[in-house]
């Protein structure tokens, strides 16, 4: 493995998506909804103003849910399904396309990361000084998670790139997973769960939690930031059968990880077999 | 040097190319012509593994291009019918990028502008997107040029040229052959052809239909050379003193005797018009097309492979 080469593709496509302003767009809206959330986070309870990491940490991860897998997958079939012109030119160095591959999404991934750092940096703090630091472990943690759920977008929006390698097409199916994954499957695993008996339904219910990296993050999310008591039983059923709190983030991390690698392998596959 | 053999690519139900079977020695420049469609841009992209060919293999000084690619490909440089940039990157990012990936010297860019005398002088740091066609091919051809390699692959690399920058490019590529370089090129324009390659390979319908040494082509392109000739009285007399003082053809069309013949011949087909009778008001010689030497070419094939028949 070319690691030189893998730096230099991903030091290209982070200079891109600085150039084409993604990464700017998305730092202000991942600022402007941090903050947002901060003032507006009590105003159905009569109260608007600042509230501090712990609470906004809490609200805001289900806002991440949404909005970082829709970012990763556009960016991400945005530039691997790139001109045919672009491609050939850099395919035709004595580099494989598995360092191409993931050249593009080091360096893809590290413009969300600086973008993500700045929108959420910056509100961080602004929340921070407004409502001084207590909690504030919490909200580092929130991006940590984001940027993992961000890298397993990324990685689905290749395998959608090049299964399809057509823009609209990988575009088209880019949101079939996001609505997939983000809005349907939970639907479906409740639809699940009235067909089976109940104790098959409890047993489907956990194994269907590892089929959405969403839920994995949603999940880890709710552990790590606000301990198992906001779970109710069945949450504390799942720590309880995992260990833990902590081996069981590490054990959903260990999921995510999956959720990585396969869809990266499929991506891997599939670019192996296509003519440039 | 680059050895292929067997070579059929399909692209769903339409054969790109059909066995597909060539040798290129080294330090040899050969031309790969056709019409478009032929086959020649698939040929080139299964030669640097852009494409998988369904049966075949092609080797490079010895490495299979798909089972050691990244062997093979550290001992060419390959330049894309249609070259393309990140539209948002500076030439010098453009430039950089490649070299890095390379691992060329850091001066190299300026030494390889200096010696295509492609400077872009004062616009190294204009983004690729403002560029117009020539200039992107020039940058094109600038990258292909960065790497120190033994085989330059070039897919129509003056199509996009100024007349001025077809001529340095052509320069370039004469001092690239007297290094030593293998040149692999497809192209349409003749003079290129005549003036760089050693051998052409002619692609009619996927298939490598013929190769043959430069000289081979021009002596089959001159046999096609025509002169139109506006004479008075024109009658059929004419073309049959053309005929005689060795014309491979003579017509009437309209108002004017279209002879084809060697340009050797000319004068002496002149001369036997004239002892025919004929005053010769004027004349215009018409050099023989690419398309002119495939009709005649394909046309030629079949007759030979129906005589065969018949035999």
């Amino acid at each position: 493995m070319d690691l030189k080469a893998i730096r230099t593709i991903a030091r290209l496509e982070l200079i891109i998506n600085i150039r084409n302003r993604w990464i700017l767009v998305f730092a202000l809206v991942f600022g402007a909804l941090v903050l947002a959330i901060s003032y507006f986070g009590l105003a159905t309870a009569g109260a608007v103003g600042f509230q501090g990491f712990a609470r906004t940490s809490a609200s805001l991860m289900n806002l991440v849910l949404y909005v970082v897998p829709l970012v990763s997958l556009l960016m991400g079939t945005l530039s691997l399904t790139s001109d045919k012109s672009t491609g050939e030119m850099v395919f035709s160095q004595p580099i494989t396309r598995t360092e191409i591959l993931l050249g593009k999404i080091g360096g893809l991934f590290a413009a969300i990361v600086v973008a993500t750092l700045l929108g959420f940096g910056v509100a961080g703090l602004v929340i921070a000084f407004k409502t001084g630091t207590e909690g504030a472990l919490r909200y580092p943690l929130l991006v940590a998670l984001s940027l993992a759920l961000a890298l397993v977008f990324l990685c689905l929006s290749a395998a959608a790139a090049m299964v399809c390698r057509r823009k609209p097409m990988a575009f088209g199916l880019a949101l079939f997973v996001w609505f997939f994954y983000v809005l349907f499957y939970d639907l479906l695993v409740i639809g699940g769960t009235f067909l089976l008996p109940e104790r098959t339904a409890n047993i489907f219910l956990f194994v269907s939690l590892f089929g959405n990296p969403v839920g994995v993050v949603r999940v880890a999310s709710l552990i790590a930031l606000n301990g198992q008591e906001i779970f109710g039983p069945a949450g504390a059923a799942l720590i309880r059968f995992l260990g833990g709190s902590g081996p069981s983030v590490a054990f959903l991390l260990g999921a995510l990880f999956l959720w990585v690698l396969v869809p990266l392998l499929l991506a891997r596959r599939w670019l192996e077999r296509q003519d440039i | 040097m680059i050895s292929i053999t067997g070579v059929s690519k399909r692209f769903g139900d339409v054969e790109a190319i059909s066995d597909v079977s060539l040798e290129i020695r080294p330090g040899e420049t050969f031309a790969l012509l056709g019409p478009n469609g032929s086959g020649k841009s698939t040929t080139l992209k299964c030669v640097v593994g852009l494409s998988a060919p369904n049966a075949g293999q092609i080797r490079i000084n010895g490495y299979d291009v798909y089972k050691r690619p990244r062997e093979a490909r550290r001992l060419l440089s390959y330049l894309p019918q249609r070259a393309g940039f990140p539209e948002s990157l500076t030439i010098r990012e453009v430039a950089d990028f490649y070299g890095r990936l390379r691992l060329t010297a850091p001066g190299r860019y300026s030494e390889v502008a200096a010696s295509t005398r492609f400077e872009f002088n004062g616009l190294s740091d204009r983004p690729v997107g403002t560029l117009s066609g020539g200039m992107l091919q020039r940058l094109g051809l600038l990258v292909a040029c960065l790497p120190d390699v033994p085989v330059l692959i070039l897919d129509e690399p003056m199509i996009n040229l100024d007349p001025e920058g077809a001529v340095r490019f052509r320069d370039f590529l004469l001092r690239m052959k007297e290094q030593g370089k293998t040149i692999v090129f497809s192209s349409h324009i003749l003079t290129d052809v005549e003036q760089l390659a050693d051998r052409v390979g002619i692609f009619v319908g996927g298939r490598l239909a013929s190769v043959q040494s430069v000289d081979a082509l021009r002596e089959a392109l001159n046999r096609q050379a025509r002169m139109r000739l506006t004479v008075s009285p024109l009658d059929c007399r004419l073309v049959d003193a053309a005929l005689q003082a060795g014309a491979r053809e003579a017509r009437v069309d309209g108002q004017a005797l279209v002879v084809t013949s060697s340009p050797e011949a000319r004068l002496l087909i002149l001369k036997a018009l004239q002892t025919a009778g004929a005053d010769i008001l004027q004349f215009t010689t018409e050099e023989p097309s690419l398309e002119d030497f495939y009709m005649t070419y394909l046309r030629e094939s079949r007759m030979a492979k129906e005589n065969g028949h018949e035999n």
